[in-house]
């Protein structure tokens, strides 16, 4: 009992320790010296801070761009992906070799995708806000969507062995086997899915900016000051990033405990 | 009749008429967006004609042509993403070993581990540019930064993973801790260090060509950028994006040729059926 | 002369304050064949794990071969065997048998002498070169009881090393052993869930009891040797496979 609290006590003393360890070198520039830069590049803590205060306005209409369509991406992703994977699912010949197709396009580079789906919708608006926003969207989208449709339909085909049997036996039809059986069984998979699909939305989102007609967004930011050698400006909005990074994460990982609970074990 | 059936029926054949049917849709779209743009080429063009781009020596900037100024770009990133990607690989194993080997090491790592994968890290490959200061350097350290995580949360799940009884069984060896290590934990570790490899193998194709379009001094990104702008045909740009589509697979599949090189008996998997006890006593 | 000594033995696990034994007391003979027999959770297994040094009692002595168990272990003096055959799958059936001797550094060319001896004995030489996947069951756990054999201890440690198998495969494998330890005078621990098992091939019968763990009953099993598979049809088998069960009534 002494024994575990102990150790309870010691995963959390000793990273921080180590993150104490970190701001220390930081804000004494000792970092700078092993790292072979200066406090231009690499601003102390305390003045990255005093950007995050003074540009509330300005850092909030960028983090509610790069959310918009992080978010709105995500859902539409996980909805056609999983669509995707249902119907792969139906149609097992058809459905494991497209999905096959489908697990290429997770190596091709987002650097590759983004300006092509930018091209294809310079028609989509006359407004470029909006015009970009549908790019970046897409772009999210997609990504996520070639994640979710791999994950879920192992989720829709791996089941136990004899679980399958057992319905029949009841002689249930096609459609109740899924909804009794390969929907609850996909669940889990759905949520191991998105512990990657998540950070990916957020990285394909800023990533996108980069290349977006219209300039706005987290990513763009952090591009645009480290161009302009605004390295404290870039740094708050890194700061902001990991922020949405980490909330998004925790987001997820509240949802699956409320809804995985004891029926789900991952 | 029957042989027919097995065509249709091989996993080969369903591949193959997926990828026609993407050309398909694709070729279709290129023909309408013909009729309705002034210059096609920009927004999507014939595959034909990308061909016909790969094979033309028409120069298209400085004396080159589209295809020459796409392979030296390449081997410039591509060099780097392959030296990052073996740094970051050799660092995530070696954490992965000291943090199984220490349980202060494990619980200082442990939690950071788990923030870098949910910190967008190739959203700050602009600041480990200005950082390091060289195009080239960056580019090594981002690769590197991103296939360090795959590498080591994998490895380090592949180390803990011995069932029970084998570590009793070298117990009961009396094994030292270096046998223990060479015998059980790091063979038993090695499909886990593969699956991270393969994920992170086209992350670090990605995240070079990503660094590139930061800085306009060659590789793949940087002439990205250009064709995009017009600085050169924009056909480089539609190599450049079918060219990084393939390295980004051929890199997943390198991983997957190498995991059967270094794990044979993966590949031995169904040589035999599995043998009845009748047999064994002849 | 006695091989293995437990004395007073307790095991409380500090986790959830479980007593998983009690005050066990037993003393095994060299060359004998016993059985720890008993149900799930009845320390049979954590009695074992003590023996081999897996496990440290929290009370009481253990001696095994003449020192402490931890000597024992690191002398090599006992082989063992798990439930299941916990072969690697990266290493052929060979491979796998010789690896108790590789961690010995004991040189390839006895290796591989040695490991030909158990490959005879336990009648796989024709799967030399097959790995662990390519086997059945029963042949897995044949692989398992040779690599426990291949060190030449003095002891053999088995823990419900044929519960996985099925009946046939399993009164196969009780055959073999039987006729293993007959050849090699090993004293052997042998870990068990099923009575008639335990009868079949023991010398003595250790009846254990769940809640708090602890030894309730000794039973000698005085059937002739050796004993060919049809003496479970006989009704001095039948009447101590009974007498094993009413032991248990008796708790």
């Amino acid at each position: 009992m002494e024994q575990s609290l102990r150790s309870r006590i010691g995963s959390v003393a000793l990273p921080a320790l180590f993150a104490v360890l970190l701001l220390f070198l930081w804000q004494t520039q000792l970092l700078h010296r092993m790292l072979g830069t200066d406090t231009f590049v690499l601003p102390l803590p305390r003045h990255i801070a005093q950007i995050l205060v003074d540009n509330p306005v300005k850092i909030a209409e960028n983090l509610r761009a790069t959310c918009s369509v992080m978010f709105s991406g995500l859902a539409i992703g996980c909805l056609l992906g999983y669509g995707i994977s249902v119907a792969a699912a139906l149609f097992p010949k058809w459905g494991s070799g497209g999905l096959r197709v489908i697990g290429a396009f997770n190596a091709v580079p987002i650097v590759a995708l983004a300006p092509v789906v930018i091209n294809l919708t310079r028609d989509a608006s006359d407004d470029v806000e909006v015009r970009s926003t549908i790019a970046k969207t897409i772009v999210v989208a997609l990504l996520c969507a070639v994640a979710m449709s791999i994950g879920a339909y192992r989720g829709l085909t791996d089941l136990q062995p004899f679980a399958e049997d057992l319905l029949k036996s009841y002689a249930a039809d096609r459609k109740t086997v899924f909804l009794k059986l390969r929907l609850p069984n996909s669940v889990p998979h759905i949520f191991i899915a998105l512990r990657v699909i998540v950070p990916t939305s957020v990285i394909s989102a800023l990533i996108t900016e980069y290349f977006a007609e219209h300039v706005i967004g987290i990513g763009r930011m952090i591009r645009d000051n480290i161009t302009l050698a605004q390295y404290a400006t870039a740094w708050a909005y890194i700061v902001v990033a990991c922020a949405l990074g980490i909330a998004s994460y925790a987001v997820l990982m509240l949802a699956q405990r409320l809804i995985c609970g004891r029926r789900w074990r991952i | 009749m029957g042989r027919l059936r097995r065509l249709t029926d091989s996993n080969l054949f369903v591949t193959i008429v997926w990828i026609a049917a993407l050309v398909c849709v694709w070729e279709i779209a290129a023909s309408y967006i013909e009729t309705v743009k002034r210059t096609p080429e920009n927004v999507l063009p014939h595959l034909w004609q990308i061909g016909q781009s790969v094979v033309s020596t028409k120069p298209v900037a400085g004396g080159q042509t589209a295809l020459q100024i796409v392979l030296t770009a390449a081997a410039a990133t591509l060099s780097r993403a392959g030296l990052g990607f073996v740094i970051g690989a050799g660092l995530g194993f070696v954490l992965a070993l000291l943090m199984k080997l220490s349980g202060i090491v494990e619980k200082i790592a442990f939690p950071y581990l788990m923030i870098i994968q949910m910190i967008p890290i190739l959203g700050m490959a602009p600041i480990v540019l200005g950082i390091t200061g060289d195009i080239g350097v960056s580019r090594v350290a981002i690769a590197a930064i991103l296939t360090f995580y795959p590498v080591a949360a994998n490895t380090l799940a592949g180390l803990k993973s011995t069932e029970p009884e084998k570590d009793s069984l070298f117990r009961s060896y009396a094994a030292t801790l270096p046998q223990t290590y060479v015998k059980l934990y790091i063979p038993v570790a090695l499909p886990y260090l593969f699956t991270g490899l393969k994920i992170a193998a086209p992350l670090a194709v990605t995240a070079s060509i990503l660094v590139d379009t930061l800085q306009g001094d060659g590789g793949l990104g940087c002439m990205l950028s250009q064709s995009l702008k017009h600085a050169m045909s924009i056909f480089v740009f539609w190599q450049i994006v079918f060219l990084s589509a393939i390295v980004g697979v051929l890199s997943l599949n390198a991983m997957v040729w190498l995991e059967r090189l270094v794990l044979p008996n993966e590949r031995r998997k169904g040589k035999w059926n599995k043998a009845s006890e009748a047999e064994s006593a002849a | 002369m006695v091989e293995i000594s437990v004395n007073d033995v307790g095991m409380v696990y500090s986790r959830n304050e479980t007593v998983a034994l009690e005050g066990v007391t037993l003393d095994v003979e060299k060359g004998e064949f016993i059985s720890l027999l008993g149900p799930s959770g009845c320390g049979k297994t954590t009695l074992l794990r003590i023996i081999a040094n897996l496990l440290e009692p929290t009370s009481g002595t253990v001696t095994v071969a003449g020192g402490t168990p931890e000597q024992a272990r690191k002398n090599r003096k006992y082989g063992i065997v798990f439930q299941r055959p916990v072969l690697q799958s990266w290493r052929t059936v060979r491979k796998n048998i010789e690896l108790p001797l590789e961690i010995m550094h004991v040189p390839p060319e006895e290796r591989r002498a040695r490991s030909d001896a158990m490959l005879k004995m336990i009648r796989l030489r024709n799967f030399v070169d097959a790995y662990p996947d390519e086997l059945s069951g029963g042949m897995q756990q044949r692989v398992g009881i040779a690599r426990a054999l291949v060190i030449e201890p003095e002891i053999l440690l088995m823990d419900e090393p044929f519960s996985a198998l099925d009946e046939f495969t399993r009164e196969r494998l009780q055959g073999d052993l039987l006729s293993i330890w007959q050849e090699s005078k090993k004293t052997i621990v042998f870990v068990t869930h099923n009575i008639a098992e335990a009868v079949y091939l023991s010398d003595r019968v250790c009846v254990f009891s769940p809640r708090p763990g602890r030894l309730s009953a000794v039973v000698d099993v005085k059937l002739p040797r050796p004993r060919p598979p049809e003496i479970r049809d006989t009704a001095e088998f039948v009447e101590y496979v009974a007498r094993v069960r009413g032991s248990f009534e008796g708790i």
